[in-house]
């Protein structure tokens, strides 16, 4: 092709040489060749991959090195996603109704495939619970065998879903508890009311129900429902409003670590629960965030008093929970509801604001690398990728 | 629902009550009480008359911001933990859901104190259901947190859709009704 398209340069060269100036540029350059209208195809999942939940009908898939848009997986303002281990799969769970907003009502867990975006099936569940954005409704397991569903009719419980099957397994009531953080094998636990966890042991056949002993004051100094698990240990964070933080190796009986405070670990007054008193407190609709190569969480702060737990973050704080000290405060252009963090030990920080925009950060210096006019809602996803996983 | 929910709460801390404190406890600690009084000097104590009568409660920035005019804006009194559209901007009302649409027979609550009377209300965030959300101005979007809960305390948390029990779930606006004084 290359030898055809020189010899014909070539001819067209002579050609014009001879040929009358008018028109000899038009001549010199090839005719454009047909095109076939082809679908592309991802590469395999990156590091720096991100979901932001856009506008209200999708999570838009970015690579965040690039700045740049890799496809889109359609989700409602009520649905989540996850990124299976073995990185082949987007799960997102949702719920539609077959006459929009009437009809027969219709909660699904939909597999795409994350080379293809193509759909490859769907798989009915019982009612889910329907609240806006909250990644800790859906979750799966750490070794991709099952998939947790939180329903609640108001009633509460976890739906179980053997995901190489592709049907429920079963349902299993967490009455007063909700939400599902994953263990590292074999179950998951929910935060409950009285200030305790329930957890969850399932492999198959009879699930194992346990409650731990209120650990938390769930009356007046709440844990926010974002806590963030480790998946490669089953550790947990939770956070409570006030910014204690108590961290949880999840299991059949937990061991919950006596709590710390992220304001003392800042060198700041610690929060209390006065609704004129104003402090450093944790805040906005997804406010944590946890590095897995690092070990250093990630949390939006702003000043303000008691019962300012949805107000927007100035700052991000980035602390080494294992020191219970503070690695660095990093200052927001403006203020951010949303945040997550890349798994890798070379992070991306992404920040979500209530104009839309995507900001991406290098979490090792601070510094913005860029922002994106991104439609972005509260919620972000960056999936973890763990090591010797890859699809 | 709010009277089972305000049931179960008397009865977590009657429980509760119960379950610290012993009738033993009780009769030792008041017996303690009077055996000790006469060692404690009556005088001089300081007249009723003369202190104001309860201390001004401190208000959160909402109540202290919080106004009874107009209930189309996140600042009216009632909205104290509202998240979601207001019912006021898309054809309905403060308890009034929009033409089309059917109130769920289930709420969320938040404890909102009237500027006017200096009272506090338990007040029924009752969803109105079965359209998309109305697409009313961004100034009738509100989101308060006043004592707000999360999802695993759902009676006291506004991010729950509450169309429970409506012919259909889809959410399209939020009302903000008084159930009665708060105790």
């Amino acid at each position: 092709m290359l030898g055809w398209n020189m010899k014909a340069a070539r001819r067209a060269a002579m050609a014009a040489m001879l040929a009358a100036p008018a028109g000899a540029a038009l001549a010199a350059s090839p005719v454009l060749q047909a095109e076939q209208s082809d679908v592309a195809t991802l590469p395999p999942v990156g590091a720096h991959w991100v979901l932001p939940a856009t506008d209200r009908d999708a999570y838009t898939l970015y690579d965040a090195d690039a700045g740049r848009i890799l496809g889109t997986l359609p989700a409602s303002i009520l649905g989540n996603i996850a990124l299976s281990p073995d990185r082949r799969t987007f799960y997102v769970a949702d719920t539609i109704w077959s006459r929009v907003d009437h009809g027969t009502r219709q909660d699904l867990l939909q597999e795409y495939d994350s080379h293809t975006l193509a759909l490859r099936r769907e798989i009915p569940l019982p009612p889910r619970a329907l609240a806006v954005y909250k990644g800790q409704d859906f979750d799966v397991s750490p070794d991709g065998k099952w998939g947790y569903v939180f329903d609640m009719s108001p009633a509460t419980s976890v739906t179980i879903v053997d995901l190489a099957k592709g049907a429920v397994a079963r349902t299993v009531d967490i009455p007063g508890c909700a939400l599902v953080f994953p263990w590292k094998q074999g179950g998951f636990s929910s935060l409950c009311g009285d200030g305790s966890l329930t957890n969850v042991g399932y492999a198959g056949d009879q699930p194992t129900v346990t409650h731990t002993a209120p650990f938390f004051d769930a009356n007046n100094d709440p844990i926010f429902e974002q806590g963030l698990v480790d998946r490669a240990t089953g550790h947990a964070l939770f956070v409570s409003y006030t910014g204690k933080v108590y961290e949880a190796a999840l299991g059949q009986k937990p061991d919950i670590a006596a709590s710390w405070s992220l304001q003392a670990a800042a060198g700041q007054p610690v929060a209390g629960t006065g609704v004129q008193e104003q402090a450093w407190r944790p805040g906005g609709k997804q406010p944590f965030a946890w590095n897995r190569a690092t070990g250093h969480l990630f949390v939006l702060m702003h000043v303000g008093p008691h019962w300012t737990h949805k107000t927007d973050g100035t700052e991000i704080w980035e602390f080494d929970p294992t020191r219970h000290a503070l690695v660095r405060r990093i200052d927001l252009p403006q203020p951010a509801r949303g945040i997550a963090v890349s798994g890798d030990a070379a992070p991306l920080l992404y920040a979500t604001s209530p104009d839309g925009t995507m900001t991406v950060i290098d979490a090792r210096t601070g510094t913005v690398r860029r922002t994106v006019e991104a439609h972005a809602q509260s919620m972000i996803v960056a999936p973890d990728l763990l090591p010797g996983r890859n699809g | 629902m709010p009277v089972s929910f305000l049931d179960t709460l008397g009865e977590a801390v009657t429980r509760r009550l119960a379950a610290r404190s012993s009738r033993r406890g009780v009769l030792g600690r008041v017996g303690a009480a009077i055996a000790v009084a006469p060692a404690f000097p009556l005088l001089p104590v300081r007249r009723a008359d003369a202190a104001p009568a309860t201390p001004a409660p401190t208000l959160t920035d909402f109540e202290r911001r919080a106004q009874s005019t107009d209930p189309t804006k996140c600042n009216y009194w009632r909205h104290c933990a509202i998240d979601g559209v207001l019912c006021g901007c898309c054809g309905g009302g403060i308890h009034t859901c929009p033409p089309g649409t059917e109130p769920s027979p289930v709420s969320w609550i938040g404890t909102c104190r009237n500027p006017d009377d200096g009272r506090s209300y338990v007040i029924a965030y009752r969803d109105c259901c079965g359209r998309n959300i109305c697409a009313a101005p961004k100034s009738c979007g509100c989101n308060t947190a006043d004592r707000e809960m999360p999802i695993y305390r759902p009676q006291a948390s506004n991010d729950i859709i509450w169309c429970f029990g409506t012919a259909s779930t889809a959410y399209h606006c939020s009302t903000a009704a008084i159930i009665g004084q708060a105790g």
